[in-house]
């Protein structure tokens, strides 16, 4: 069952430095199933954070078109949830009103939004840290606020754009971990934007390689889960599949 | 040796129990240059009175009720002004930091009257409103509006295009963006507008008052030089000072502090 379908998606903006068009995204075609996991991968300057922001409804497209369960989309909206390398959490909400923020625009009453928001706590192993600000917390907590935070708010597609990339090493291994267990949890429909190869074969389904604007190729990801990284840096399919990703990419 | 290092720390600890301290201990040495040179008679007593006078003068204008009149006139100038240029500056600081045609078209208009200091506006505003409260209550929404609609835009605009972008894709609607994302995200910078709105404001309205007031502090220094009274000028004097000192000291600066390290701004 597909929920999001991108199709001959095109990019093309005037730069008024180069005074000359510029084409971010050629021509992209994807198909995404219903609690699928795709990661889309490739070398910077390929379109993917662009590809995200269409999607996300941030900025317009210049041809083709985006379709949630075949309906056009135009502008942001609460259907698609966005998690960002900034983390771009309120700065003067505490942690539970940043995560009851999207209830709140939907006019669920105080007591209903707070009950969200600690359930999704919960499931981040944040209970403790609900009353706290964000600059009180460390990165890596406040990500899994601003994961939380997008998956309270129930949107069909989850778009996530280079989420992990500004935290350290071991946190964004941990993240990792405890995103696919929640992904097994609730089973969101997630598009996970990033560079990192073995970041995108070791949390999707399915990597789609972007090259100059263009899907350069699919590969399916039939690694069992739940996924640790304990074990996959031994296993020699991970080893294989994410040789394979980052050959393309390099070539890309 | 051992001895200054014991009155340092004595110093320290004091200050750091009541930072009230701190704030009156440097005006001691002030206060003690002031009174040896008026006693010791280097300038005649009618020029230059001792900190005594003036308590003197303190407590006889306070009990002929003029003072605490004439003070109240004054706050009550200065807190309508503000309150007015906040009300004008802060809707079209967010109109100008939002909107690129609003900036483009307001800015250089802005800049331009902001050049025209409060007191360059007093010969037209004195003949087309006379000496009264109209030319009073313009100049000082004039001096407040320029730093809280500056300030406003540069906090507007220094609001992260994430988090509106953010706020969007959980729902939000155009007009729930400014209220939940730019005005919390712009609020530091409308206080430190109004912080410096304020004491602009306090200082022209002063100055306005010895022209075309009928009452308040200003018109209280002015009218004391008519008289001669040079004890009431020094008394006007120190109550300015002072005066700003609480308003800033005690009640914006830590609003100030307290929104810039709650927003991540400053570090604490």
């Amino acid at each position: 069952m597909k929920t999001l379908s991108l199709r001959n998606l095109g990019k093309t903006y005037f730069d008024p430095y180069a005074g000359a068009h510029v084409t971010a995204v050629h021509d992209v075609s994807l198909d995404v199933e219903l609690g699928e996991f795709i990661s889309v991968v490739g070398p910077s300057g390929c379109g993917k954070t662009t590809i995200l922001n269409m999607i996300a409804g941030f900025i317009p497209y210049s041809k083709g078109d985006i379709l949630l369960d075949g309906k056009p989309v135009h502008g942001p909206g609460p259907e698609r949830g966005v998690v960002f390398q900034s983390f771009a959490l309120f700065p003067w909400k505490t942690v539970l009103d940043n995560v009851g923020f999207g209830p709140k625009m939907r006019g669920v009453p105080k007591a209903e939004r707070d009950r969200i928001a600690r359930e999704y706590l919960a499931l981040a192993g944040l209970s403790h840290a609900a009353h706290r600000y964000p600059n009180e917390l460390s990165g890596g907590m406040q990500q899994r606020v601003g994961v939380v935070r997008a998956l309270a708010n129930n949107p069909d597609v989850l778009l996530m754009d280079e989420p992990f990339a500004s935290v350290d090493a071991q946190t964004r291994m941990t993240l990792q971990e405890e995103l696919t267990r929640i992904w097994q949890e609730r089973k969101p429909t997630v598009i996970f934007i990033t560079h990192d190869v073995p970041e995108a074969v070791f949390l999707a389904n399915r990597v789609v390689v972007l090259s100059k604007g263009r899907v350069l190729d699919e590969i399916a990801v039939d690694l069992p889960r739940p996924r640790v990284w304990d074990d996959l840096v031994k296993d020699d399919h991970f080893k294989q599949l994410s040789a394979r990703v980052l050959q393309m990419v390099r070539a890309a | 040796m051992n001895l200054l290092l014991q009155i340092w720390g004595g110093y320290t600890r004091l200050t750091r129990r009541w930072p009230g301290i701190a704030a009156i201990i440097p005006f001691i040495p002030v206060l003690a240059l002031w009174t040896v040179v008026s006693e010791a008679g280097v300038f005649p007593r009618a020029f230059f009175p001792g900190p005594a006078d003036v308590v003197r003068a303190f407590f006889t204008l306070t009990y002929k009720g003029i003072l605490p009149d004439y003070l109240q006139d004054s706050l009550i100038r200065l807190a309508t002004g503000a309150a007015v240029g906040m009300a004008l500056g802060i809707p079209l600081g967010i109109l100008i930091g939002t909107s690129r045609w609003a900036h483009r078209i307001c800015w250089p208009v802005l800049l331009f009257f902001q050049a025209i200091g409060d007191i360059a506006w007093l010969p037209i505003l004195l003949i087309w409103f006379g000496f009264g409260l109209t030319t009073m209550t313009f100049v000082i929404v004039y001096t407040v509006l320029f730093p809280v609609v500056l300030n406003t835009v540069l906090g507007v605009e220094s609001v992260p295009r994430d988090l509106a972008r953010a706020a969007l894709s959980l729902g939000a609607s155009r007009a729930r963006v400014l209220w939940e994302v730019t005005l919390p995200g712009a609020l530091p910078n409308i206080i430190t507008g109004l912080r410096n709105g304020l004491g602009y404001g306090w200082r022209a309205l002063i100055a306005v008052e010895m022209i075309v007031g009928t009452s308040g502090i200003g018109f209280m220094m002015f009218d004391a030089r008519r008289a001669g009274s040079t004890v009431e000028i020094l008394l006007g004097m120190i109550i300015l000072g002072l005066l700003w000192y609480i308003v800033d000291a005690w009640v914006l600066a830590p609003l100030e502090r307290v929104t810039g390290q709650r927003w991540g701004l400053v570090t604490s």
